[in-house]
């Protein structure tokens, strides 16, 4: 940079768009230990109580579950939850199952419909969620099907196969045929070449794949919304119920776990590529 | 390896997705398709036969006795295209050149904040936009703190306005801008930008002339990106809009959950799937004319 007067005013400028990008999550953060129960905006002492409330604890004042009564009952929070990663998991393992074939199918192989492929791959990405929502719904609804987690699930793979397949293609991408090649030549059969040569240097893009498909699926809310039944209300979905019914401290504290558990899993995340580029 | 089993291995591979893809994906948007034509029963119900006035409702060719126009609908359409391109312009303005910054860091800092601005795509959605809820409510942090320190002596009316709508959209839109952007701005030709300085051209012109067009396929890119999923968007006009910032994937919840119209719902969705493809081949097209 010639200008250094200038360089310094791109910094400052940069700084603050990352504190524009991170002061909200740190408001909630500190609104989740606030005391004061009536308005949150004044600090009232440091407190435990909310998230206490959310463990179903008693607060310090033995009123149990009072201040916390909003959240109708911490077991509704956790079954909310056990369905998000019921959800998550089942998710992932067939996206990534899926998405991997495909991305492998389509560096491994020449055939005349390979254009064709490449497009439908993006098209559930790019598909805005409500489109792919009530799609969805209705297709589900038509068919008789009772909304329940099978649906949710069902909803979730057609775009992340997209995202996993993305991913592990990526890195198919940086990796020579010729190691397959020779196997191949060698008499390994197909699907030892895959087994033995393919697949464990496409690993660490597999997991990356994965790990993505994972944490999309847990924050998944416009889709999941729409073909969610009753009783297979998923983490995002009541998260966003109580917040229609209004603001209250305890959705600061459960709000503060899950960045907590976000930051957690984004750090996995790049500890993961770290590895990868150190092999 | 046998022609034969080659294409047998392939078609090992590409089963699932195909039979997955067509059945869960193509099917359900061809159903959309479908039900837009459909006659909407009296219960909430379908009724299976041929019916245009889901989109005359829209465009005006009703006739005001079966089904009434209502230029509300186009309104709202027109703003949801308007807040969606504006989120672009906002994104991209904000991020260009922060992106350019963070590519001229040592290497150890430019990781950081290329993780810095990945991490919330990592956390959640719903949690990012309630800190605006929070922040934005007239008894929130801004209308607060700007009373506190005398600048306001009203509350803040800030909630449930179309700019709530463009900041919570563009706040949550800030990633998929950048990441486009800085992949295009970090290959830029450097040596060419200094010598156009070296000829004389003004810090203007080198932008103008230089820099600005190579990075335009990242700049298209993340236009694309930030604003398909905007202009269909939901959840950001729900916390943050309120009537005034109602956009058109309201009117589709709303068709769907509460007024149980779904063949008028399905008209809106599948103009929604029109304006989404077009842009995308639009985009996909000069792609394609510039690498030619």
């Amino acid at each position: 940079m010639r200008n250094p007067a200038g360089w310094l005013l791109l910094t400052a400028l940069s700084l603050l768009f990352f504190a524009f990008i991170y002061a909200p999550l740190l408001v909630i953060v500190g609104y989740s230990f606030n005391a004061n129960p009536v308005n949150m905006m004044v600090w009232d002492g440091f407190t435990l109580d909310w998230y206490r409330g959310l463990f179903g604890l008693r607060d310090r004042t033995g009123d149990a579950l009072s201040r916390a009564a909003y959240v109708e009952s911490t077991d509704q929070l956790l079954a909310a939850l056990r369905n998000s990663l019921i959800v998550a998991a089942c998710t992932t393992a067939i996206s990534t199952v899926i998405g991997t074939a495909t991305a492998i199918a389509l560096a491994r192989h020449r055939f005349r419909l390979r254009r064709l492929y490449e497009g439908l791959m993006l098209m559930p990405m790019m598909m805005p969620d409500i489109v792919l929502g009530i799609g969805l719904l209705i297709f589900f609804v038509s068919l008789g099907m009772q909304l329940s987690l099978l649906t949710i699930i069902i909803g979730h793979c057609t775009f992340l196969t997209s995202y996993v397949f993305i991913v592990v293609q990526a890195r198919i991408a940086g990796i020579d045929p010729a190691l397959e090649e020779a196997a191949a030549d060698l008499g390994a059969s197909e699907w030892v070449t895959l087994r033995k040569v393919l697949l464990p240097q496409l690993a660490p893009g597999i997991l990356g794949g994965a790990l993505l498909a994972f944490v999309i699926s847990m924050d998944d809310l416009v889709i999941t919304y729409f073909i969610a039944g009753t009783g297979s209300t998923t983490l995002p979905v009541f998260i966003f119920g109580m917040i229609r019914r209004g603001v209250k401290p305890e959705i600061n504290a459960i709000a503060t776990l899950i960045i907590l558990a976000s930051v957690l899993i984004a750090a996995l995340g790049l500890w993961l590529r770290s590895r990868r580029i150190d092999r | 390896m046998s022609r034969r089993r080659e294409r047998a291995v392939l078609a090992l591979l590409l089963a699932p997705v195909t039979l997955y893809l067509g059945v869960f994906f193509l099917v359900p948007l061809a159903t959309i398709v479908v039900f837009s034509f459909l006659t909407p029963g009296l219960y909430g119900g379908v009724e299976w036969s041929f019916y245009h006035w889901n989109y005359g409702r829209i465009f005006g060719w009703a006739d005001g006795i079966t089904e009434v126009f209502e230029p509300v609908y186009l309104r709202i359409l027109g703003r949801s295209l308007g807040f969606a391109a504006l989120t672009v312009a906002i994104c991209l303005v904000l991020c260009y050149p922060v992106a350019f910054w963070v590519s001229r860091l040592p290497e150890r800092w430019r990781a950081l904040f290329l993780f810095l601005v990945t991490l919330p795509f990592f956390s959640s959605l719903i949690v990012r936009l309630y800190a605006w809820l929070l922040i934005l409510r007239p008894s929130g942090l801004l209308g607060e703190g700007l009373m506190a320190l005398g600048l306001r002596s009203t509350p803040l009316e800030l909630l449930y306005t179309p700019v709530a709508v463009v900041l919570g959209m563009v706040y949550v839109m800030i990633p998929f801008m950048f990441l486009p952007l800085f992949a295009a701005i970090d290959t830029l030709d450097r040596a060419q930008v200094e010598a156009a300085l070296d000829l004389g051209a003004t810090r203007t012109q080198a932008f103008l002339k230089v820099v600005l067009p190579q990075t335009l396929p990242g700049i298209a890119g993340g236009a694309v990106i930030v604003f398909i999923p905007s202009v269909g968007n939901f959840i950001v006009p729900d916390i943050l809009g309120g009537a005034r910032g109602l956009m058109v994937g309201n009117l589709v919840e709303q068709q769907f959950l509460a007024a149980r119209n779904w063949p008028f719902g399905s008209a809106l969705s599948v103009i929604i799937m029109t304006v989404v493809l077009t842009v995308l081949l639009v985009f996909v097209a000069r792609l394609r004319a510039r690498g030619a």
